[in-house]
């Protein structure tokens, strides 16, 4: 029996979480107020389920396992339609995006569970300033090995999620002029970056478990890479993306995420390989700073390409994996919003274009999510 | 000698108004740093009581003539806060959230009516225990809002504090001003005047209100969203209403808090700031509270101790006997309502404010009403806000560093 079991799971089924803003209603600043939403929420029939994260500014909403793009989109709409109902009984707004335009992070308040108490003890201030959104997306996998080889596989697509997701140009007051500022609150953790190159589940385990007898981990949860095994789901779980400001594009992320899946599994078109992590933090600096117009080096051609040019030539290289996974349509309708240079950071300028305030973002970026 | 020192002024100097606005400020900073480095308390009660110490029962460097004076301090201090206060009113909020309204509107009746049988218990005549009630019906908005601010609260219940508020001064101006028409007639006014009276008072102020908003939100759009520029706007808006509301005799704090919901609800292009008036809000509220304190009477507090314990005491119940009946139906968590209950308590400046303008118009009818709502003032004046801060506090609302 090994230290680190992976529990199978149904290849290629879905899930996500997504972290959300709330937000009060006078001044559109953040609220403090998880706790009376989640009460109320606990009292109704919501399918999934609602979590606190770290700060009384923030829930989480986790799907359930899903099959494919229509059943999550679905599955989120419900969702949304509770937290809107509830939240408006307590004069809140709730929005995506992966900041907050212009909260002070010295103002948050830990909810109070102890296992958030404890990553304050552990982190300090980086625990506050970790109030940033974003959205995880599991996908299922038969085995470790193949959970391994998926990790390797769609750590090269870490920039394009980047890219299709970002959503917080906006920090602490000011445009930061990346299209996802919300990661570089994540590196600052110890235990952020990328999983190691390993070359199965065997040799993870042994990795994990000499993490484990010197003391630096206690569980899989305490590493927030980009990419992590989930073994007690059998999941691999992608954790770059900002929150969008709409279900729909987290349901269309999570459609694109199963479609490479199933292509990477159903093909094997290449071997792990060590290049992917030596291009990475380059062309991952590249998606957060320029979003599609960011420029990276294709780890296995070797040669520099356009980041929305890479997402539309991966769109439809996968098209058919999607056609029968039920998404072509979908992801039909995301390639067309790349072509067009449609990204939610973009959106979220040009509402502080129209307005100038910061405020008048977070009100229209919460409208947005009520209701797109 | 006395010809040669002729540049030399009289002794004593005359106290004029600029003097007396830095005292008294200097007086509330002092009083409210002692009382809160000393016992810990609310830097409110050390305006207060620095306040007393000035007053007739302290030192009596305060006396009546100043307190006119002051008049204009106090009512630009109240208009302020009236104005945040009324900003704070969100009817979309009560639209979607029935059993809130329910529970607003219950809390005010339930003070007044509360309020009114324990005094006609304790003997008093009807229309007296109504207007002493109608006073009750308010929790002082300058004691919520400064606590709020000192401990940088924020979250459900300081939110609902506020709307609460609101609520409840706005029922009690209108039924103090229902009741003056009764007052009139005891008085044997003319049934007309008794009439009009009233209807100008409360649809004066709120046109007033009404007007000053329209043309704050046309400014605001043609001067954009700059927080300098607006804060100017707004200061000078809010000043200016309160001076037209003294020049028309409306009442200062129905027409600011009317200016206020009109700013709330009707900004629907979102073309006002949601400002903080901070440090420049501070002033004023110094100044308010010391003159509060000044202008506590203990003189009453004697004669009419069990009168004032029985408001207090049929005030709370009436309050949260509203807020626990329809508080977890309108959301709030367990536990919630009697904290909600509890941060209610306060009575301060504006209940002074209302005794004092009843009694300019029937002073034999004022000083009836000042023993009865002007001693539990005293008593809530210093209980009050020790009851607010410990509510946000338990409540968890408040910003863990502060000490207030």
């Amino acid at each position: 029996m090994s230290v680190l079991p992976f529990a199978p799971s149904a290849p290629l089924s879905l899930g996500v979480e997504l972290e959300l803003q709330l937000v009060r209603a006078h001044d559109h600043d953040l609220a403090h107020e998880a706790g009376d939403l989640i009460a109320r929420l606990a009292k109704k029939k919501v399918p999934g389920a609602v979590k606190p994260e770290v700060t009384l500014s923030m829930v989480e909403l986790n799907s359930s396992i899903q099959q494919g793009y229509a059943g999550l989109l679905a599955e989120l709409e419900a969702q949304r339609a509770a937290v809107r109902e509830a939240a408006g009984m307590l004069n809140l707004r709730v929005a995506g995006g992966g900041t907050h335009p212009f909260h002070k992070w010295p103002e948050r308040r830990v909810f109070p569970a102890e296992r958030f108490q404890s990553v304050v003890e552990r982190y300090g201030f980086l625990a506050k300033q970790f109030t940033v959104f974003g959205q995880h997306i599991h996908i299922g996998c038969a085995s470790g090995d193949d959970a391994i080889y998926l990790t390797h596989m769609l750590t090269r697509h870490v920039p394009q999620f980047i890219a299709l997701s970002a959503a917080s140009p906006f920090y602490q007051g000011e445009d930061t002029s990346f299209q996802s500022s919300r990661l570089t609150a994540v590196s600052a953790f110890p235990l952020s970056g990328h999983m190691p190159f390993v070359r199965d589940w065997r040799e993870f385990v042994g990795y994990f478990e000499t993490m484990r007898g010197v003391g630096i981990v206690e569980s899989m949860k305490d590493f927030y890479w980009d990419i992590r095994p989930k073994p007690e789901y059998g999941t691999i779980e992608i954790r770059v993306c900002d929150t969008p400001l709409t279900i729909r594009r987290a349901a269309l992320l999570a459609a694109y995420a199963q479609a490479l899946a199933c292509y990477y599994l159903a093909e094997r078109p290449f071997e792990p390989a060590a290049a992917v992590y030596q291009m990475n933090a380059h062309n991952r600096f590249e998606a957060c700073r320029y979003g599609y117009a960011g420029s990276l080096v294709e780890p296995f051609e070797r040669r520099r390409k356009a980041i929305g040019e890479d997402i539309l030539d991966s769109i439809a290289h996968v098209m058919p994996h999607a056609a029968r996974l039920g998404s072509a349509q979908g992801l039909g309708d995301l390639a067309a919003e790349v072509r067009g240079g449609y990204s939610d950071a973009g959106w979220l300028r040009a509402q502080r274009g129209a307005s100038g305030t910061l405020g008048d973002v977070v009100r229209k970026a919460a409208e947005r999510w009520a209701s797109g | 000698m006395q010809d040669l020192l002729w540049f030399l002024p009289d002794w004593p100097p005359a106290f004029d108004e600029p003097m007396a606005f830095g005292a008294l400020l200097l007086a509330g900073l002092v009083g409210g740093e002692i009382v809160n480095r000393v016992l810990a308390l609310p830097r409110i009660t050390g305006y207060v009581l620095a306040g007393i110490a000035c007053g007739p029962f302290g030192l009596g460097l305060v006396e009546g003539p100043l307190f006119n004076e002051a008049r204009l301090f106090v009512d630009l201090a109240l208009g302020l806060i009236m104005f945040e206060l009324g900003a704070r009113l969100d009817f979309a909020w009560l639209a979607r959230n029935r059993w809130l309204s329910v529970a607003a509107v219950g809390e005010s009746l339930g003070a007044f009516f509360a309020i009114y049988t324990a005094l006609l218990y304790a003997g008093f005549a009807p229309l007296l225990a109504g207007c002493a009630a109608a006073v009750g019906t308010a929790t002082s908005p300058a004691v919520v809002m400064l606590i709020t601010q000192e401990l940088r609260a924020s979250g459900q219940i300081t939110e609902r504090m506020l709307l609460f508020t609101a609520v409840n001064c706005a029922v009690a101006f209108v039924a103090l001003t229902l009741l003056l028409p009764l007052v009139h007639l005891e008085y044997k006014a003319d049934w007309r005047s008794a009439l009009l009276h009233p209807l100008y008072v409360l649809f004066g102020a709120a046109l007033l209100g009404f007007a000053a908003c329209q043309l704050m939100l046309w400014l605001a759009k043609w001067l954009g969203k700059r927080e300098d520029r607006q804060f100017v706007l707004q200061v000078g808006m809010i000043v200016l209403v309160v001076g037209l509301a003294r020049a028309a005799d409306v009442t200062v704090g129905v027409a600011l808090l009317a200016f206020g919901v009109f700013a709330r609800n009707q900004d629907y292009d979102h073309a006002l700031l949601p400002l903080r008036f901070g440090y420049a809000g501070q002033l004023l509220f110094v100044v308010l509270f010391v003159l509060t304190g000044a202008s506590l009477d203990f003189g009453f507090l004697a004669q009419a101790a069990g009168a004032a314990a029985a408001f207090i005491v049929a005030r709370f119940l009436g309050k949260a006997a509203a807020i626990l009946a329809f508080g977890r139906l309108s959301g709030l968590r367990a536990g919630g309502a009697g904290l909600l209950s509890l941060s209610l308590l306060p009575m301060s400046g504006l209940a002074v404010v209302m005794v004092w303008d009843t009694a300019a118009l029937f002073p034999a009818f004022g000083t009836e009403l000042a023993a009865v709502v002007l001693s539990a003032v005293a008593i809530l004046e210093l209980v009050g806000p020790l009851a607010t801060q410990f509510a946000l506090r338990r409540a968890g609302e408040a910003s863990a560093e502060e000490r207030a």
